[in-house]
């Protein structure tokens, strides 16, 4: 039930007044209202964790700052959460980037900094005017995805570029609820890994990719792109299409190289499209928590290779007096198809002909397919193929 | 669906039947998943164990194809119990008393009898059911693929309309459409009684609509449906246009098929990969897959959404519609469309239920707040913002028809000779025929080839250990593949992929179609399995997946 926004607690964030419904975060609040906080650990589909510290903000009375992705509104609370109206904030940002990067390659990174999804972290380092305070050495294993050791064609994981907020861990734990990844070993050895470091193949893993979509900094990227030396997804054209697959409907972006293929176009990954903002009224909760629309199965995520497949037909055939098909010109086999549907028709009658449409194709193929049944052929012989 | 996806989460009692949702619609279970997260209480209704199962509160086990047993005896306990609507009944509905009369002889300690599930179960799923307002039943194959599959249906309807457990946010009825598009193929007039728009082929008044529209006189007579089409091929049918389907691996029954479309004059196949069914082809037209055009594909939610080209076919192949447009013109017509939008026009602005669609306004259609596109039919003009869930306020057809069904027993069960069930279905990881999944490298390494699951105690019986090649055999004919053994089946049944061409699951298949639909008895026929003599295909490794967990404990002793 939403209540009248004139009966709804309130907190000032930043000097502003805001209404909040309960149950909503700070984080939240802040959001819709057009507070910009950064956060590489939060995804409305998951329980906030409070791990990267990028989100931290000012609560009066409280003397430490507190994560907003996981601290109610209350009402009455003063938030401060923009480094403009907080010092503390500002010297907060600068120096949690600033550690995150003696971890990090930055822009460093021979595969560059946009190996996977784009990478947030290097993006807030440079708003938030992150220094370079040095390297450190990087203890970390990345078994998983490795190339001899895992061969699963799709996820690769790259501990140099992983701050650990254990995004993709808690998406394999509380959204595809497989849990074929976790957070392993110890201190500064700590990583991601699969239990016994199997493949991800011998694992519960539903190849979802929900990981590599999760992931703030492309440690947990595909590995097509990586091993094909495909261009990086900022150089990729990104079109909205709905997927092929099941009945759901989910939409996603085919990321196209536009001029592989002989400048036909070839599909270099699938991505989830971007959040639109929030709406600004005051959400309960549920309704913004992270809607499905942008989750996708492995199926959707993966499964689009067959469209450059060498097997695909390309060349009409005709089956000759010999009993093989033979290539034809499109003319010669369109003649020939018409031709015979009006052999049969012409010698056993109109209803002699049956037309099985597909379900697969879109709405305009199939209503031509029982308008030719119908308007050219005379018959109501027409059925889609998942009829039984 | 009467119903959104976006709905689920929020709902207080989840009835799944017949769909391993987990597998064959991912991201809705995933909805699901949050609701139980969340606090919903899931029941599932299924003869073997799934995903879903495992985070259920209830798992109905049933004896596959005894599904009416089950829902009358749900019906049975709400009425008697007195936990109908009745408000609801008598304002909304008709037929009420012609099905509390017959849910009365179904008892739930006979349905316990007959469905293997606990009579105590069977009260306790119907009470939550009836007594939960926000009650959804979300269901698939797994009911309508029997020859009563149509009276599984109406018993599930029944329910819904005795609860009022309609037109309200996360309850109704909730088919999930298998495929991208079956939703709107069917709304395009590719069915055998209907023109776009569910307008009836045998109306007077529609037909004369087409034919001024058309140009052409229209046929009055209802035509074959496919299960039918199949039948009559090579006798009453004698020519065939096929649309991106493998008859000859998706239909049942496909030996007795195969030897009927030798009789066949001629047949054209249009295509984007060489299927099992272009040895029957006499022309094949090389077709696009779905990023190489532009049209509509309309979800399980009635959602019409944009299908976009992002890349060209391959040299030589091109566009369905296009092909189409073509084939039309080379059989003498003259039609005006240039493009998907045309056809879109004319295809939604004769029908009412889709008059306010257009590829224009589904392009300018932004996301709403929960992240979703398109726009749910119905959707009358182009004012309409779509609709949600259907039935708000009052049942579509003016009263919901409550309608009384018996229990019958499936066309062929498990005898002497074939002494399983054998069910058949869908994977994770490959989509129906395969033509596309199984050209992905990493979905084929998952799932290599043809496998049966059957419960150790069968296994043992015939002396089969898990990984043994095995033939399983049915009057129809006989495939090989590897035994998986597993508890995730009953004792006594025995279930199969239908993804593998070098196996075909439909040899196997009975085509016993349902009295209404002619869909197909996929889910039940009577099988036996043994060890294969010469087994010729690879010995697969199957990589790791949820149901093996349990793998030790399978193990045949």
């Amino acid at each position: 039930m939403i209540q009248r926004t004139d009966q709804l607690p309130t907190i000032e964030l930043d000097g502003r007044q805001i209404t909040f419904h309960p149950g909503e975060s700070l984080l939240e609040v802040a959001s819709r209202s057009g507070v910009q906080i950064p956060t590489l650990c939060h995804d409305p589909r998951l329980d906030p964790a409070g791990a990267c510290r990028s989100c931290l903000v000012e609560v009066e009375g409280q003397r430490r700052l507190l994560p907003s992705c996981a601290t109610p509104a209350v009402d009455g609370q003063k938030v401060t959460a923009s480094p403009e109206h907080s010092p503390r904030i500002e010297r907060h940002r600068k120096s949690l980037f600033s550690l995150y990067l003696t971890e990090h390659p930055g822009e460093d990174h021979p595969d560059g900094v946009e190996r996977g999804a784009p990478n947030k972290l290097v993006r807030a380092a440079k708003a938030f005017g992150a220094e370079d305070w040095g390297k450190l050495e990087n203890l970390r294993d990345d078994l998983l995805g490795d190339r001899s050791h895992d061969e699963n064609p799709y996820i690769q994981f790259d501990s140099d570029l992983c701050i650990l907020c254990a995004k993709c861990t808690r998406y394999c734990d509380e959204v595809e609820s497989v849990s074929a990844i976790t957070l392993a070993g110890r201190g500064s050895e700590t990583t991601i890994a699969t239990p016994d470091g199997r493949s991800l193949l011998d694992t519960t893993c539903e190849m979802c990719g929900g990981c590599v979509a999760v992931c703030p900094t492309g440690a947990m990227g595909e590995k097509k792109p990586k091993t094909h030396k495909m261009p990086v997804e900022a150089e990729l054209e990104k079109v909205r299409t709905t997927c092929n697959y099941c009945g759901v409907g989910c939409q996603f972006d085919l990321n196209v190289d536009p001029a592989a293929r002989e400048g036909g176009g070839e599909i270099v990954k699938v991505t989830s499209p971007t959040p639109a903002p929030p709406p600004p009224t005051p959400q309960p909760r549920g309704r913004t928590g992270g809607s499905t629309a942008r989750t996708r199965c492995g199926k959707g995520r993966f499964g689009y290779d067959f469209l450059h497949h060498e097997d695909r037909l390309k060349t009409p055939l005709v089956r000759g007096a010999d009993g093989e098909l033979h290539p034809a010109t499109w003319d010669e086999a369109l003649a020939a198809a018409a031709a015979g549907l009006r052999g049969v028709q012409e010698r056993h009658g109109k209803d002699a002909l049956a037309f099985v449409s597909s379900s697969r194709c879109t709405v305009e193929e199939n209503f031509l397919v029982q308008k030719l049944s119908r308007a050219v052929f005379g018959t109501n012989n027409v059925h889609q193929c998942a009829a039984t | 669906m009467t119903n959104s996806i976006r709905e689920i989460r929020d709902a207080d009692f989840l009835f799944v039947i017949g769909s391993n949702t987990t597998e064959a619609h991912p991201v809705i279970a995933m909805e699901m998943k949050r609701a139980v997260r969340d606090g919903a209480t899931l029941v599932v209704a299924d003869p073997r164990r799934i995903w879903l199962t495992e985070i259920a509160e209830k798992h109905l086990q049933l004896n596959p194809g005894t599904d009416v047993w089950l829902l009358n005896a749900m019906a049975h306990v709400i009425v008697t119990e007195g936990l109908v609507d009745k408000a609801f009944i008598e304002t909304h509905t008709e037929g009420y008393e012609a099905v509390a009369e017959t849910v009365k002889r179904y008892s739930p300690e006979e349905a316990e009898r007959v469905t293997g599930i606990p009579a105590e179960d069977i009260r306790w799923a119907a009470r939550k059911y009836a007594t939960t307002k926000k009650a959804g039943i979300y269901y698939t194959l797994g009911i309508t693929e029997h020859s009563h599959g149509t009276d599984n249906v109406y018993a599930l309807a029944n329910l819904v309309l005795m609860t009022g457990h309609l037109g309200g946010e996360s309850m109704g009825l909730n088919p999930l459409r298998g495929q991208n598009n079956v939703q709107g193929a069917n709304d395009a007039g590719a069915t055998p009684i209907y023109y776009p728009g569910y307008q009836r082929v045998d109306d007077e008044k529609v037909r004369a609509k087409y034919e001024a529209l058309w140009g052409v006189e229209l046929s009055p007579e209802p035509g074959w449906n496919l299960n039918e089409m199949m039948k009559k091929a090579g006798d009453e049918i004698r020519g065939f246009f096929v649309m991106g389907e493998d008859i000859i691996l998706s239909e049942p029954n496909v030996l007795a098929l195969e030897e009927r479309m030798n009789r066949v004059e001629f047949l054209v196949l249009q295509e984007i990969f060489p299927n099992e069914t272009m040895r029957f082809a006499d022309v094949v037209l090389p077709a696009s897959g779905f990023a190489e055009k532009e049209g509509v594909f309309v979800n399980s939610e009635r959602r019409m959404q944009r299908v976009r080209k992002a890349i060209d076919p391959p040299k030589g192949a091109r566009a369905d519609w296009q092909i189409l447009l073509d084939l039309a013109a080379a059989s003498g017509a003259s039609w005006h469309h240039r493009t998907p939008a045309d056809i879109f026009d004319e295809f939604a602005q004769h029908a009412p239920n889709f008059a306010g669609i257009s590829h224009a306004r589904l392009d300018a259609q932004g996301e709403d707040e929960d992240g979703y596109t398109g726009l749910q039919w119905p959707c009358p003009d182009p004012d309409h913002p779509g609709t949600r869930y259907l039935h708000e306020g009052r049942v579509l057809r003016g009263k919901g028809l409550l309608t009384a069904v018996e229990y019958r027993p499936s066309d062929e069960l498990p005898d002497e000779e074939y002494g399983l069930l054998l069910s058949t279905g869908r994977t994770l990881y490959h989509y129906n025929a395969a033509t596309q999944t199984r050209r992905d490298p990493g979905l084929d390494t998952k799932q290599p080839g043809a496998f049966v699951q059957l419960h150790p105690r069968d296994a043992k019986k015939r002396s089969i250990r898990d990984g043994d090649p095995v033939t399983i055999t049915t009057r129809r004919g006989s495939i090989d593949a590897i035994a998986h053994v597993s508890r995730q089946v009953k004792p006594g049944c025995i279930w199969m992929a239908l993804h593998f061409a070098e196996a075909r699951a439909n040899v196997l298949t009975n085509d016993k179609g349902d009295a209404v639909t002619g869909t197909a008895e996929y889910k039940v026929c009577a099988a036996e399995v043994t060890k294969a003599s010469d087994y010729t295909g690879e010995l697969h490794e199957f990589r790791g997946s949820h149901y093996q967990a349990g793998h030790a404990e399978d193990a045949p002793s």
